[in-house]
């Protein structure tokens, strides 16, 4: 090779942006999670690890995760067969409304199980029930509310694609319903199956939410760590607790990356055909009845809540709760979790573009590390890098300014819009930039002109998920926000504290509100756009 | 008269060595096929010649002037690719007067008013002026190669490589689209390079075919003489023995289609 190709393939501006990116990635992701690691070499870790509080927490935070995740996933597969599967009408009514519970804080989720089947809840009273839902039970119901539409959305898309070639196939070879279902069926889903297990398993066993609200005395890891670092600034015990939170979201990673290629590679020679059956779709619609049904019934719980006097005492109908709650400043907080959104939605959204074209279209040694590095945040959870965070940038200038949210925030969702612009940026024609390099159309160009706006759609849901999470997280922020900047979200843990439901109801629904009108405005401007 | 000169090119990815110390040469207004099986280094050749790929050693001349250097833009090529490379979010005519518009070789000659006229011009040529105001996703895969090949054309190279455009199209619109091409070059006299595994497309338009394997030349030769004096083994095997038994297929087919007519008479 002469030395002046080699200076030109080793030096262009391209490698220099992923050197740039990569050292963002080690600032903003490596290092942090160093430092709490390094954490624990002042700490003794086997005394941490050996007391009752601990091994009874770590117990109790798998009891009840493996419950949940085992509900979670049956009554999401339920959900998926039953739209994904059947001949029922008004799929897309379902769909949305399957998915709301993914628009609000855990927290809230948690609060509403209190609102309904609490000592002094509607359905308690209404079914004559002892009100008995502290403790595992609530928070094995409430991570079910909170996790389900995810794993719903996860196994809807895996059906709505499969082939059905296959089952063809077998109707042809005769074969029995039962027998399509584990010849075919079973072994297409497995994979996808154990990603959808694992990434359950992961959101359960990280929140600190739902057992917050409702664990009552039954501890859970999350919790615990929360307690010890906000309320005993006991970091050394907190990072501890953190460093066994990243395994399962460790193996949830690494299994989501294997099975993601090869879920590319499948080829859909047709769709799955959809043979009438009036009994089974009846089934299917009753399920998806009643589990929308449960959902507005939650929701219509916050919403009734937030506008009565005192719940269960005096019912009648006040707006005192939405003036106590912008009294305590929920005006000026709702004003601060809408500018990190918006501007996490935007940064966050380029970070990932630049990152994903550079992995995606840009193939070189580099881009395999800088892929590694954009689907990381994958296996860190928001209190884990939260705690990071505290740890790392506390005496630098961003700490306790807005610029340390807008970060933690854009690290903590990177992944999956990463992954959206990755996907999409893939399937876009390989050779656009090379006819505008023959053309003499600077790359930049063609990137302005061709490739994003073939990438409107993606990148609307990227800008839109960012702003929905920043919305509604009250994990890595809850270690990092102050009062001059504190989001709304975390007015819920601050009013759960002081058992003041009425305003924490309010303000669940506030962020319910704003997100479904984002939702809203981003499904407006895909149908313009076309 | 040598449009281009290739000397002594080499290029290998990591331990592969792709192409071996190729040496050929392109007459101008020539149709040259390069002929090979996947993998033969046919399309690193194409890739290199247009400046998307750098060689490892090894020089390329057009019209007396060394380019093994110039960046893409400045080769005075244009580059037709298998799967259309085609602006998805614009109409056909957009996708060629943006190409005119903004085209290093074009940019300073047209006008959007002019743009718009060449470009409904060039879709003319290849026969799609009622599809101007289409997305190239309402096409069919013979039309949108006929968009990219309009798009390519209407720069006015003089020099076009094609990337196996036909190997994604069905058989009737690949033979129909060997005929176009052909009036295409004559009517424009540009020098076209085309890269094939089809040995029967090779023959039927090539005014010369290079059989390539392992990255090495085989033959560089006109058709006829291919078929009349093999250089080796290989191309007797990989050429000659394919296109004798296609044409045995056709004759068998020809042959059962008129005795099954008779039958039917």
């Amino acid at each position: 090779m002469t030395e002046r190709t080699l200076i030109e393939k080793k030096w262009t501006p391209s490698s220099a942006l992923k050197i740039l990116l990569c050292l963002f990635w080690l600032v903003a992701i490596v290092l942090p999670l160093l430092r709490m690691l390094s954490t624990m070499a002042s700490v003794d870790v086997a005394a941490v690890m050996s007391t009752r509080k601990f091994s009874r927490a770590l117990t109790q935070s798998l009891t009840v995760s493996l419950t949940a995740t085992v509900i979670s996933v049956s009554l999401a597969g339920l959900l998926s067969w039953a739209v994904a599967r059947t001949n029922i009408r008004h799929k897309t009514i379902f769909s949305t409304l399957l998915t709301v519970p993914m628009l609000i804080p855990s927290i809230s989720h948690g609060m509403g199980l209190i609102i309904l089947l609490g000592t002094n809840g509607w359905l308690s009273k209404l079914l004559g029930l002892s009100g008995g839902v502290y403790g595992f039970w609530g928070i094995v119901i409430g991570s079910v509310m909170y996790s389900f539409p995810v794993a719903y959305l996860m196994l809807y898309d895996v059906l709505r694609y499969e082939d059905g070639t296959p089952y063809e196939a077998a109707e042809v070879m005769g074969l029995s319903p039962r027998r399509k279902f584990f010849a075919i069926t079973l072994p297409y889903l497995r994979k996808p199956l154990i990603s959808v297990i694992f990434a359950t398993f992961t959101l359960i066993i990280t929140d600190y939410g739902v057992p917050l609200m409702v664990g009552g005395k039954y501890m859970t890891l999350p919790v615990m760590m929360y307690q010890d670092v906000i309320g005993m600034l006991d970091f050394g015990k907190g990072s501890v607790i953190g460093m066994i939170l990243l395994v399962p979201a460790l193996i949830a990673c690494i299994l989501d990356m294997a099975n993601r290629d090869k879920g590319n590679a499948a080829f859909v020679g047709k769709p799955y055909g959809i043979k009438p059956n009036r009994r089974r779709d009846c089934l299917a619609l009753a399920v998806c009845l009643i589990v929308s049904l449960l959902v507005l019934v939650l929701i219509g719980s916050f919403a009734v809540l937030g506008f009565v006097k005192k719940y269960p005492i005096d019912m009648t109908v006040s707006l005192k709760n939405i003036t106590q709650a912008v009294n305590m400043g929920a005006i000026k907080y709702l004003g601060n979790s809408l500018i990190i959104a918006l501007v996490v939605s935007f940064l966050g959204t380029a970070l990932a573009l630049v990152n994903a074209y550079m992995t995606a279209r840009n193939k070189t040694p580099l881009s395999y590390l800088l892929h590694l590095m954009s689907i990381t945040s994958l296996a860190i959870p928001g209190l884990v890098l939260g705690l990071s965070y505290v740890m790392f940038f506390k005496s630098t200038l961003i700490y306790g300014t807005f610029a340390i949210l807008f970060l933690v925030n854009s690290m903590h969702f990177f992944s999956s819009p990463y992954l959206m612009a990755y996907n999409t940026f893939g399937k876009i024609n390989e050779n656009l930039e090379d006819v505008g390099a023959t053309m003499g159309i600077r790359r930049l160009k063609v990137i302005r002109d061709v490739l994003l706006p073939q990438s409107t759609g993606t990148i609307l849901e990227m800008m839109s998920y960012f702003f929905v999470n920043c919305m509604m997280t009250i994990s890595a922020v809850s270690f990092l926000a102050n009062v001059g900047n504190k989001p709304v979200a975390l007015m819920i843990t601050q009013f759960e504290g002081q058992m003041q439901l009425e305003c924490a109801a309010f303000v669940s629904l506030l962020i319910l509100l704003v997100n479904v009108l984002m939702k809203a405005v981003v499904f407006a401007v895909k149908k313009i756009a076309g | 008269m040598e449009k281009i000169i290739v000397e002594h090119l080499s290029k290998s990815f990591g331990q592969s060595g792709v192409l071996q110390d190729v040496s050929f040469s392109v007459r101008d207004g020539e149709f040259l096929s390069i002929l090979g099986p996947s993998g033969c280094g046919k399309t690193t050749i194409l890739r290199i010649l247009i400046g998307l790929e750098r060689a490892d050693s090894g020089k390329i001349c057009k019209d007396g002037v060394d380019i093994t250097h110039a960046p893409a833009a400045q080769r005075g090529m244009g580059i037709v690719f298998q799967n259309y490379a085609l602006f998805e979010n614009m109409s056909v005519l957009k996708n060629v007067t943006y190409a005119l518009l903004n085209s290093a070789a074009t940019k300073e000659q047209y006008t959007r008013a002019s743009a718009v006229e060449k470009a409904e011009e060039m879709l003319a040529v290849v026969g799609l002026a009622e599809h101007a105001g289409k997305k190239p996703r309402q096409l069919s895969g013979g039309q949108q190669q006929r968009v990219a090949i309009a798009r390519t054309l209407a720069l006015q190279p003089d020099v076009i490589l094609f990337d196996e455009p036909m190997s994604a199209l069905d058989v009737d619109t690949r033979l129909s689209l060997r005929g176009e091409l052909k009036d295409l070059q004559k009517k424009f006299g540009t020098t076209m390079i085309y890269i094939t595994h089809d040995q029967e497309e090779a023959f039927a338009m090539s005014d010369r075919i290079m059989v390539m394997d392992a990255g090495v030349i085989h033959q560089l030769d006109t058709p006829q003489h291919i078929i009349d004096h093999p250089a080796d083994e290989y191309v007797k095997r990989f050429v000659i023995k394919n296109i004798n038994t296609k044409i045995n297929s056709l004759i068998q087919f020809a042959r059962s289609s008129g005795e099954t007519a008779e039958e039917q008479a």
